[in-house]
């Protein structure tokens, strides 16, 4: 038994290891270097950033009050409250970018905020809702467990010493729970980084206006570049690396699912 | 001075039922009771946690029923003292002046002084987890205290050190009230804390205060059935010992001395269990170490048992069936001979400040 539970250990290793060598080694450094300088992966790149980091800090801004409210109130309908946050997690993106590809190309508020310049569909802004909607669940879920994991007790003693609600919140339970939120972030960004069927669905697959590195590793291999496509997975690569360093380096006392 | 009126609060399992209570400025007031009792609830309630379903508190004169706690000036230490742990010692100490605004010079200078009361100056730059328990417990008193509250809150401060740190910290509760002159309201479920520091206790019992008065009066005279067992202990005789041999004799009142296995000297309490003495009406031929003659003060039915209060130079509380009660024709003004083993007395030596 433990011959051969090594001996497969030793094999997925090796079979995972050779298949990401042979994508990051697939083109020389100067093909590389190349495609990482072309206008079309360098647009990709930037607004890939961009998008995500803004849909990161709308996570953020919405997921931390809202898992503050689920971890330490009682209200009714918390459990359902808690169960219809938790669906867009089990749902595959392509659904949620249908689902929301309606909500707001067909109904008369998708409409009226077209109107108001706002519009969602086929454009850069439908990135951002999309990598919203598909990552708000986690960001809540990570932030829920790590306010779980503080004592209430803590607040108690912060407000006899002087502060308000707000004050013991952003002074004491906030940075006792900043594990889980870094952590929420980072993965929250990388999820939007590497976001596709939800973005593909509701913001098109646009070169040069609605590419994020997904969407142009796609465009690519489906126009048979394989070099420019190579160049995007590189770098998606890349941040996989980064968050799973940063998530294991502070992964503690934080709870991912 | 503090003043509790037909208290209720709900919260889960715990509760607080029409509750009422007066505790005197520079008082050291401790509230005893079981487990689940509603002690910690009524902490927290008197620091404004948690508004009270209905019944109003005073302090001082002023109403402070629905006042935030950040406004009541009463300072609370928990059991597990809840340091913030992201901040340095120095910075846990200095949290409430820092909520106040007050210029930085004047922060270090009070931090400075309650550190040297506390003796934790050496560890300002140090994080609560690597403190012993004894420090921790130190610090969160430095930070409730350095914000001079009138009221101190403290939520069983020495259940969860061991037994040298739990004296220490008893003589160090004392000497900080009579630096501060601080209202302390202790909750407790430990009978060491109450002989050594408190002034007035009460004792709490499914959300409700079932006795208060002074130590000696209520283990003396429980309310009924339930203080006086959940006391047990219904002895206490405050006395000086001195060695004699491998035992120590213990002098109290202008009672005859006793005798107790114990290497404690000097000023005392010694307890002793009700049960644990033999009532006769000769003197008792025994090893126990100690018969004394007294007379029948007070008998006192309790259920199925007896309690007989007897002066043998100080107050005695023993415990009796009702058969030996009877047969030994026990009425008020008897003399008899109380007889217990130097074994069955327990010594608590007195924490002078």
């Amino acid at each position: 038994m433990r011959r051969f539970s090594l001996a497969l250990t030793g094999i997925i290793f090796l079979i995972i290891s050779i298949i990401l060598f042979t994508l990051v080694t697939w083109s020389p450094l100067v093909v590389l270097a190349a495609s990482l300088s072309d206008p079309e992966i360098r647009f990709a790149i930037l607004l890939s950033l961009v998008t995500s980091i803004v849909s990161t800090l709308v996570c953020i801004a919405v997921a931390v009050p809202v898992a503050y409210a689920l971890a330490r109130y009682q209200f009714p309908g918390k459990q359902v409250a808690n169960l219809v946050l938790t669906i867009p997690l089990a749902l595959p993106p392509l659904v949620a970018g249908i689902a929301l590809l309606l909500f707001f190309g067909t109904t008369p508020w998708g409409k009226a905020l077209e109107h108001a310049g706002l519009g969602v569909v086929f454009t850069p802004l439908g990135i951002i809702v999309a990598e919203v909607f598909v990552n708000l669940p986690y960001m809540i879920r990570i932030m829920r467990s790590a306010f779980f994991g503080v004592n209430p007790r803590f607040e108690h003693v912060a407000k006899t010493l002087g502060c308000t609600d707000t004050g013991a919140f952003f002074q004491v339970t906030l940075p006792m729970a900043r594990h889980g939120l870094i952590a929420g972030s980072v993965i929250t960004w990388s999820k939007a980084m590497g976001e596709f069927g939800a973005v593909l669905m509701l913001a098109g697959a646009t070169t040069m206006r609605t590419e994020t590195l997904p969407i142009a590793l796609y465009l690519n291999i489906s126009a048979g570049d394989l070099d420019l496509a190579v160049a995007a997975a590189t770098i998606l690569i890349l941040i996989s690396l980064i968050t799973l360093c940063t998530v294991e380096y502070l992964d503690r006392d934080v709870t991912v699912f | 001075m503090l003043r509790i009126e037909s208290l209720s609060i709900r919260l889960g399992d715990f509760s607080v039922r029409d509750l009422s209570l007066e505790i005197n400025s520079g008082e050291y007031f401790i509230i005893l009771g079981p487990t689940g009792a509603g002690k910690t609830i009524l902490l927290e309630t008197i620091a404004g946690i948690h508004p009270p379903d209905s019944g109003r508190i005073w302090l001082d004169g002023q109403e402070i029923t629905s006042e935030e706690p950040r406004n009541r000036n009463i300072g609370m230490v928990y059991q597990d003292y809840m340091l913030f742990p992201h901040l340095t010692v120095e910075k846990n100490i200095s949290f409430g002046l820092r909520q106040k605004k007050m210029p930085r010079n004047e922060q270090e200078k009070l931090v400075a002084e309650i550190s040297a009361l506390l003796e934790i100056s050496s560890l300002c730059d140090r994080y609560p987890g690597t403190l012993s328990g004894g420090e921790q417990q130190r610090v969160a008193l430095a930070r409730a205290l350095v914000l001079m509250p009138k009221i101190l809150l403290l939520d069983e401060p020495i259940n969860a050190l061991d037994s040298q740190t739990r004296q220490k910290m008893r003589r160090e509760l004392l000497r900080i009230r009579k630096v501060t002159g601080t209202t302390i309201v202790h909750i407790t479920h430990h009978f060491d804390d109450v002989y050594t520091l408190a002034n007035r206790i009460a004792i709490m019992r499914d959300a409700k205060i079932v006795q208060i008065g002074e130590p000696s009066e209520v283990f003396l005279h429980p309310a009924d059935p339930f203080v006086a067992e959940f006391l047990g202990v219904g002895n206490m005789i405050r006395g000086f010992s001195i060695q004699d041999g491998d035992l120590v004799q213990i002098n109290s009142g202008n009672g005859r001395g006793f005798y107790a296995a114990s290497s404690v000297v000097g000023e005392v309490i010694a307890t002793l269990h009700p049960e644990d003495i033999i009532i006769s009406q000769a003197p008792f031929q025994s090893s126990a170490r100690n018969c004394m003659s007294g007379t029948v003060l007070e008998i006192n039915p309790f259920g199925s048992t007896v309690r007989i209060i007897l002066d043998v130079g100080f107050p005695l509380t023993a415990l009796l069936t009702r058969e030996s009660c009877r047969e030994l024709h026990l009425e008020t003004g008897s003399a008899v001979f109380a007889t217990f083993k130097a074994s069955a007395v327990h010594v608590i030596p007195v924490s002078r400040s």
